[in-house]
């Protein structure tokens, strides 16, 4: 089996590399072109499971409209969400992407380079691209508040957080090659939860009460270890508009060796959308088994159609739904007869972020690229001009203040030099309160290199104390950054026997990319009393000084000490001096009578300024020991 | 230090020795006391300035005149200028010399003072008949009046239908008068054989009448098409009109399949129905800004229960169900993206029951079935309920029936939905004549003009209420919180849209109908804008605790130290001086 796995890898980069190399992808044409155009409406659903390494469950489903370009787009609709028409017509949109997820795609686990984990692996959160189809950057930028809003409003989520400047960019071409009509935002830390998932369900005709969308149970699939919920939209003038709506969970199965999709969902498909043009169910097993012995995986449940990719990676059981009903549910069962040994695809480099550096001041952002070849070693040294291309972009918001030019970049750890790797790179660094921080960076590392890290320092800004959220002790989260890999491409071209949107996708040129996980930066949180304490702290001392003043220009001290001594001839301390006074001012005796003439003492004696200096100090120690109590 | 003081205390020993004496040979100083004095005058004058600039900004609102205002409205309802006029064109002799007087007196008598969008109306009576010209009553101005030589009308009248007398008799009456302030109403008082009452589709009726000598008859007749139809609109008007406060409305047309499973209806709302509205659209084009949408749901179930009756081989759903009809968990009618800003969204909605309620009909309380088989909810919008044809017999198939709804059917729906949209405009559906001479001539366009100029009073008076009882809420609201920051902005959306309502009125009472609607709807509009400015919905609001949080610390104290040394020196300056003058006084009486 291992060699299996050898074997497709070498097989995968062979092709990469002589085959595809040349061709300068876009991400966006993953297959819509070859689609004839429809005249009518169209709705079809499509569920994909697929087993994973580690005894997982992934469960794919994606439903796509399309409605034919017409002038009555956004007005009148017969099977195409009507609001996304709006949304589409009112924004100028070309292209959308808007997923919601929750945990991180295992991209060492459950595949890095498939079509599958490529297109669907989201970072955890909300992320929001948009290319519009506006000429001036402004009115972009207005378009995009806009739109914002009607995402949230539309979704039930905080997406209008986007609409700051300070939270979203417009890279150039380290996400998607486009002409500065792309606005790119994400929300690390917004939950995702059922009120998501239900305006998402209400732009399908059936929403969940047929059809596949029906396995949809609520407890099941947010049970889950990763969900994410997507919403694609593409718009021209030949194709109108599609949406792809895909909900990718990877569930765990109770028992590893056997599993069914009732277990699995705890509902049965009854039967199909009946609004749907194609139903179907696809069963995806990684490596050819139709060529081996099967004796592997023995599946409950006929498949209508079985088959291979073209290159023989996977094995496509398909259902059509058409054929059940009430009356016989449609329920695959996977029993594994051997432990599965699946093989999966890895990326070329296996991409992971951290944080470096202690305190609340200053610290820096590390990149660190594994070669996922490490048996492989020594493969490709000997081909001098062997290079693999490597993209990253990030964004990083305006209170980390990053500096670039401590870039720097080692290679199987030695430092190289930035000029030597860096083959393309665009910076736009942050401004305070306006703009996030965008790095867009194209590397070059030879081929046999085993590892790669790149680090930035950077230093933590301050807030107001206004621009705190709720929780400021949490931290702050830095958005995933986006390793892509732009000369390996994944796709799987099926046979045309089978008719499906989904697979029909996996044949576009989808290059290989990955997602970091989210960097959480703990910044300096003030105390948020602080405003009011400086304020009573100060007005205490002005007010001392204030009141003793008044009372050094206004007292006769030696007509008051002439009184008490008059009283008690004999010399008091001090402090019975002090007790003297205060009850004497307490009973409220009269103490003024005496002469004024007789005064001609100087009015700031030392002991006067010693007694203010000594109130004014214990009026400060009180004041420290009850704020810090 | 301490020998100093003791050495001052001894020599002041013969002076009276302090407290006990009472008397004092030198006058008692005044510098501390004018030293205090003036320390507590300074922070006396200071404490203006303070206020001053720790003043929230609060920009002034006209609270006055927008209440005097909105008082002169309530207390006196706009009413725009109208002129009704009969006109004779068969000789008629009246037997008492004041016919337009108790033509208005019949119209007052059902009046109800205090409804919006009445006419301040005038009455002429005209009697041209071949030779003689007889103008009665008041008008405006003379362009008001029926200009004579219409005699010719009679004979042409004869042998046309309705349509064609509403035609000629509109040329008629654009050729005889013009150049009037507010609107003309007619109506043309024939003698002939048949009787009958005829109200036509622009701003005039006619009679015709075998016995013109009954003068109480005649003029019964005239006052209730001028007051209950031309005036009134023939209904007690509801209070709302659903338009969007910026005069948009969007009607999104629904149709629900209740369970796609049963069966699928599609429809061609975009041929057909735009068709069939258009003309709607266009003659409401004054009074709002239409436009139109349509969706397709499914899986739309009703939420209110149904019965099946056996007598009529149906299921039936009670009147007092059908709150309950309308399932917001299921029918995602959704509020549309075009309706930006504070448009008004109607929805319609053509129901398709499912295999297990089907047919379904409402029944209403006397039992009977509707006639539509519609209901509509005001303000929200209307419901068709639409019975697949073939539908009793339970016997389908296994195949999922897929059609698409006829054209004549949806015909048929879209004239329910037009009735509704009337209804929702607070007019009637279609009017139930009194008895079978009585007519009233249905516009193709839906509205005819008399009733367009009646929604557009009615609206042009609903604005210029609601836009007066918001300014009023927000002027209550900014009284009631007074440290609240009101924005320079708000303050001046008040003005301006008090200003329109002003120029609104005016207009009104001058006659200029598009003026006076185009600032109604400009004053609600901005009074909506004052009171949902995003500055006074958020928490702007610095409270009485806050700001004395923050001065406390330092007034308190010191205004205690100020006070008290002031009163103390007072206090002392006052009995020193009672001690000075005793002594001066013994001094006097000694010498």
């Amino acid at each position: 089996m291992a060699s299996h796995t050898f074997l497709s890898l070498l097989l995968f980069y062979l092709y990469s590399f002589h085959l595809l190399r040349p061709i300068y992808c876009s991400f966006g044409s993953n297959g819509f072109e070859t689609t004839s155009v429809p005249k009518e409406e169209e709705f079809s659903e499509e569920l994909l499971l697929k087993p994973l390494p580690d005894y997982k469950v992934l469960a794919h489903f994606h439903f796509t409209s399309t409605s034919p370009p017409s002038s009555s787009n956004g007005k009148h609709h017969h099977l195409f969400p009507k609001s996304i028409a709006q949304l589409v017509k009112k924004y100028k949109i070309r292209e959308l992407e808007l997923s919601f997820t929750q945990g991180r795609w295992n991209y060492d686990r459950w595949g890095a380079s498939d079509p599958l984990s490529t297109a669907n692996g989201k970072p955890p959160g909300v992320e929001l691209w948009a290319l519009f189809d506006i000429p001036t950057k402004e009115e972009i930028d207005a378009t995009w508040r806009n739109l914002t809003h009607s995402l949230s409003g539309l979704f039930c989520a905080s997406i209008n957080f986007l609409e700051s400047s300070t939270s979203y960019s417009a890279p150039l071409w380290g996400f998607l090659p486009n002409n500065g009509d792309l606005r790119y935002g994400a929300l690390p830390r917004e939950a995702v939860c059922t009120e998501n998932l239900t305006p998402w369900l209400k732009l399908l005709p059936c929403r969940d009460k047929a059809g596949i969308a029906s396995l949809l149970d609520r407890p099941s699939i947010y049970r889950g270890h990763y969900h994410s919920q997507r919403l694609k939209l593409r718009s021209d003038g030949l194709n109108g508009i599609v949406i792809e709506q895909t909900l990718s969970v990877v569930l765990q199965p109770i028992d590893r060796t056997s599993w069914s999709m009732h277990q699995l969902f705890k509902k049965s498909l009854t039967g199909k959308c009946a609004l749907a043009k194609s139903s179907k169910v696809f069963l995806e097993i990684e490596g050819n088994l139709v060529s081996q012995n099967e004796n592997i995986l023995e599946l409950v449940g006929e498949a209508d159609m079985v088959t291979n990719d073209q290159r023989d990676h996977s094995t496509i059981y398909q259902y059509n739904v058409e054929r059940y009903s009430e009356h016989e549910a449609l329920d695959i069962r996977v029993n594994w007869k051997k432990l599965l040994q699946v093989s999966f695809l890895q990326a070329p480099l296996h991409a992971s972020r951290f944080l470096m550096g202690s305190g609340n001041e200053r610290g820096s952002i590390a990149i660190s690229l594994q070669s996922a070849r490490n048996s492989t070693k020594g493969l490709y040294d000997n081909s001098k001009n062997c290079f693999t291309r490597v993209v990253i972009f990030q964004v990083v918001p305006w209170y980390v203040k990053v500096y670039y030019h401590t870039l720097r970049i080692y290679v199987d750890g030695a430092i190289r030099d930035a000029k030597d790797v860096v083959e393309k790179i665009n910076v736009a660094p942050s401004e305070d309160k306006v703009s996030p921080g965008t790095l867009e960076m194209m590397l070059q590392f030879p081929c046999g290199m085993m590892s790669a890290a790149l680090t930035l320092d950077f230093d933590k800004g301050f807030l107001h104390i206004d621009e705190y959220p709720p929780d400021a002790n949490q931290g702050f989260d830095i958005p995933s950054a986006l390793v892509s890999f732009p000369d390996f491409i994944s796709r799987r071209i099926y046979p045309d026997s089978i008719s499906s949107p989904l697979l029909q996708s996996y044949k576009g040129r989808n290059i290989v990319k990955s997602y970091t996980e989210v960097l959480l930066v703990p910044l300096t949180t003030p105390d948020f009393s602080m405003p009011y304490n400086v304020i009573t702290f100060t007005c205490t001392v002005l007010a001392l000084y204030f009141g003793s003043m008044v009372n050094v220009l206004r007292r006769r001290v030696s007509e008051e000490e002439r009184l008490a001594k008059s009283k008690d001839k004999r010399k008091p301390g001090l402090i019975p001096l002090l007790i003297s006074k205060i009850s004497n001012k307490v009973r409220g005796i009269k103490e003024d009578s005496a002469n004024q003439s007789q005064s001609s003492q100087p009015i700031l004696g030392p002991k006067v300024v010693f007694k203010v200096v000594l109130i004014a100090l214990i009026a400060v120690l009180g004041h420290y020991i009850f704020n810090s109590s | 230090m301490a020998d100093d003081t003791s050495a001052a205390a001894g020599t002041s020993t013969e002076t009276g020795a302090g407290t006990e004496s009472n008397l004092r040979t030198t006058k008692p100083g005044t510098k501390r006391l004018f030293l205090t004095v003036s320390v507590l005058i300074s922070f006396l004058l200071g404490a203006p300035f303070l206020l001053k600039s720790t003043e929230i900004h609060r920009s002034p609102l006209p609270s006055a005149a927008i209440s005097s205002l909105s008082d002169h409205l309530h207390s006196n309802p706009p009413s725009f200028p109208c002129h009704f006029q009969a006109i004779f064109l068969s000789p008629f002799k009246p037997s008492d010399s004041s016919l337009s007087l108790s033509v208005a007196e019949r119209i007052r008598a059902q009046l109800s003072a205090q409804s919006c969008g009445n006419c301040n109306f005038t009455v002429s009576v005209t009697v041209d008949s071949g030779s003689s010209c007889r103008h009665e009553g008041d008008a405006a101005s003379a362009a008001c009046l029926w200009e004579c030589g219409g005699g010719g009308l009679v004979d042409a009248i004869e042998g046309r239908d309705d349509q064609g007398i509403d035609e000629l008799l509109l040329s008629a009456v654009n050729g005889r008068t013009g150049g009037c302030a507010g609107r003309v109403y007619s109506i043309f008082v024939i003698e002939g054989r048949d009787e009958r009452v005829v109200i036509g589709k622009h701003r005039h009726a006619w009679m015709v009448l075998k016995d013109l000598d009954d003068s109480t008859s005649v003029v019964s007749m005239i006052g209730t098409v001028f007051g209950d139809y031309f005036m009134r609109g023939g209904v007690e008007k509801g209070e709302y009109i659903p338009v969007g406060s910026d005069g948009n409305v969007v009607l999104s047309f629904s149709l629900l399949n209740s369970n796609p499973s049963d069966w699928i209806y599609d429809w061609d709302f975009q041929r057909t129905g735009e068709v069939l509205l258009a003309p709607v659209l266009e003659a409401l084009a004054p009074v709002a800004n239409i436009t139109m949408e349509s969706q397709v749901l499914y899986h739309a179930p009703k939420s209110s229960i149904s019965y099946w009756d056996e007598k009529l081989e149906a299921y039936v759903v009670n009147t007092r169900d059908l709150p309950f009809f309308v399932n917001s968990n299921e029918w995602h009618l959704d509020t549309s993206l075009s309706a930006s800003g504070r448009s008004k969204v109607l929805q319609f909605v053509v129901y398709v029951p499912s295999a297990s309620e089907c047919p379904l009909y409402i029944r209403t309380p006397e039992g009977e079935m509707s006639k539509t088989n519609a209901f509509i909810s005001p303000m929200w919008g209307g419901v068709a309920i639409w019975n697949p044809p073939g539908c009793s017999m339970q016997s389908q198939g296994i195949h999922i029936v897929r059609d698409v709804l006829p054209p004549q059917e949806l015909e048929k729906i879209i004239e329910i939905f037009i009735g509704q949209l009337r209804l929702l405009f607070g007019l009637n559906s279609n009017y139930v004549e009194p008895s079978p001479k009585f007519k009233v001539l249905a516009s193709e366009k839906g509205f005819t003009n008399w009733e367009l100029d009646l929604l557009y009073r009615q609206h042009t008076c609903f604005n210029l209420l609601s836009s007066l009882s918001t300014l009023q809420s927000l002027s209550t609201l900014v009284e009631s919180l007074p440290r609240m920051i009101v924005m320079d902005e708000i303050g001046k959306q008040v003005e301006l849209s008090l200003e329109a309502a002003n120029l609104a009125e005016s207009n009104i009472s001058l006659g200029i109908n598009n003026a006076s609607a185009l600032s109604s709807i400009r004053a609600r509009a901005l009074a909506e804008d004052a009171f949902f400015h995003p500055s006074i919905m958020s928490i702007s609001y610095s409270s009485m605790e806050h700001y004395f949080a923050i001065y406390m610390p330092f007034f308190a104290p010191v205004s205690l130290h100020v006070l008290l040394a002031a009163v103390k020196e007072v206090k002392r300056y006052f009995a020193e001086r009672s001690k000075y003058l005793t002594f001066r006084a013994s001094k006097l009486k000694s010498s």
